[in-house]
């Protein structure tokens, strides 16, 4: 355990050196993660000029929800987004040898070699939206329930981690994930969405089978309403499944991985 | 005309390359947009207890979404980095044997994803409108859906244009895949493929008249949807040339400040 922390120590530490050799990108970055965060502030409140409730959320309510994917994202785009963005290209450039050969986890390393350091400025943003919007909560709340909020976005940052690789995977069949990919992307928006408003098999894949509505709902609703054991149960329960078969998945995929390039 | 079709039949091979991510892109994702939007809409619809919201029916906002997430990939074109890859790979230079330019090489291998999208568009409303919902296409007919493509492809010009600049100035920057994101999200925010504008308060849409980007998304899906007058096709249609015009300046300008700035040798 302590080695591994040591490496990732090391990988922060050239991560921020590498960061700093991209002034400019290192600015446009912030930027864009800033506009991202102001973009789907003010989608919700365009829709709360129109509806005083959205899936039994007030618009206060709703503000939370969207600090909590808003952090998710930030979390991910900080600490796994360069490492997701690369995975495809060592498996089908055949590169994935120098890193079977370590004596690392694999999956830890490819996973958390690159700290995306330009974005780590914006974790720190996405992090003082939660704050604003929980200083501005007109409800009672406990130290407690902020702790176990932040406990359950951290599991939604893994969720969403495990739902990333999910979509990645296929490519030491498939040869190209690009396809995967662009659905994940698109498949992320119902992060975004409260997931209330999912009914029938829409609501089966997103809270059990590609369980993005999860990520930041789950979290919302066991903050925002009372707490719900069986909620909590559904959450863990499909966090450990999901982790499960991650793994499951990129065993077999080391199998089916022949080292030629394509 | 020779080379249009050399170089629109390469770039065709190039898209239909790997046919498994082709299909899962075309179908998976624009149907999941679709059905995320729809569930939200309907939630809001329920929530109000109203058949219509600034002009739009449930029925309509689902053909909306439909058209919005194939309008934007329109306007995408080949997706980020067709230009500013080059520049880093140091590839650039090859365009010096072509017998055409850089800029119309680029616009043509741009607007071939443009015209194939648009063919993906006309073949997923007609699957929407056979096996999925007849009624959102009331008002919807051969005439507005092909002015509304023709709205689509100028504005995909006008959006190469806005793109091209923004990629060349990859001879300063040493990653510019960030500002084109910024680019995007304002286009998909202030052009509708969020949220209707119509939805916007009053004086943010007085605002963005004189943006381009009503004209890129809102007015084509509008006109589609059959919710758009002639008088309004034309002069959107003009104002895109208009803004098409000032981006190919833009375009002109950045490439006479950075062309000395380009080094051949990729980094």
């Amino acid at each position: 355990m302590r080695r591994y922390l040591m490496l990732y120590l090391y990988f922060l530490r050239f991560s921020f050196s590498k960061a700093m050799e991209f002034r400019l990108d290192f600015s446009f970055r912030i930027l864009m993660d800033i506009l991202y965060y102001i973009v789907n502030i003010l989608f919700f409140k365009i829709i709360f000029l129109h509806t005083p409730m959205l899936a039994g959320w007030t618009e206060e309510q709703m503000m939370i929800f969207v600090s909590c994917y808003i952090l998710v994202d930030a979390i991910s785009m900080t600490v796994f987004s360069s490492n997701m963005w690369w995975l495809p290209h060592h498996i089908n450039r055949g590169e994935l040898d120098y890193h079977l050969i370590r004596p690392v986890s694999p999956l830890f390393f490819l996973s958390l070699k690159e700290f995306s350091a330009n974005s780590f400025l914006n974790l720190v943003i996405a992090l003082g939206i939660l704050i604003y919007s929980l200083v501005n909560y007109s409800q009672p709340f406990t130290v407690a329930d902020v702790l176990l909020l932040v406990i359950l976005i951290l599991n939604g940052t893994l969720i969403y981690y495990c739902c990333q690789m999910l979509m990645i995977l296929p490519v030491f069949w498939t040869q190209s994930s690009k396809g995967f990919m662009d659905l994940f992307f698109s498949m992320g928006i119902a992060m975004e969405r409260p997931d209330r408003i999912f009914k029938g098999w829409l609501r089966v894949m997103f809270t059990i089978l590609l369980p993005f509505a999860l990520i930041a709902s789950f979290p919302a609703r066991l903050f925002i309403e009372k707490f719900h054991w069986p909620t909590f149960m559904h959450l863990t329960a499909v966090s450990i499944v999901l982790w499960m078969v991650m793994l499951f998945i990129w065993r077999k995929g080391l199998r089916a991985y022949s080292s030629a390039s394509s | 005309m020779k080379w249009w079709k050399d170089v629109m039949g390469m770039e065709l091979r190039k898209i239909l390359a790997y046919r498994s991510d082709f299909w899962i892109t075309f179908l998976g994702q624009t149907f999941i947009q679709l059905m995320v939007a729809r569930a939200l809409w309907q939630a809001i619809f329920e929530t109000q207890g109203v058949s219509e919201m600034q002009g739009f029916t449930l029925e309509m906002m689902g053909l909306y979404y439909l058209i919005a997430p194939i309008g934007m990939k329109i306007l995408n074109g080949p997706n980020f980095g067709f230009l500013a890859q080059e520049i880093y790979d140091g590839t650039f230079t090859r365009y010096l044997l072509y017998p055409l330019s850089v800029f119309q090489y680029k616009t043509l291998t741009y607007l071939t994803y443009s015209l194939f999208y648009s063919l993906q568009m006309i073949i997923l409303l007609g699957i929407y409108r056979l096996f999925i919902s007849e009624v959102a296409f009331t008002s919807v007919d051969v005439g507005h859906l092909f002015l509304g493509l023709l709205l689509f492809i100028i504005g995909a010009i006008a959006y190469c244009m806005m793109g091209m600049m923004i990629e060349m100035i990859a001879l300063w920057a040493d990653n510019i895949w960030s500002l084109a994101v910024m680019l995007r999200f304002f286009t998909s925010f202030f052009g509708g493929a969020l949220i209707p504008i119509t939805f916007l308060p009053v004086w943010a849409q007085n605002i963005l008249v004189w943006t381009p980007f009503p004209y890129l998304l809102s007015l084509p899906i509008r006109t589609i949807m059959g919710l758009s007058t002639f008088q309004e096709v034309t002069q959107g249609a003009l104002i895109l040339m208009l803004w098409t015009l000032i981006f190919m300046e833009g375009v002109k300008l950045v490439w006479k400040k950075g062309q000395f700035k380009y080094t051949g040798v990729g980094i």
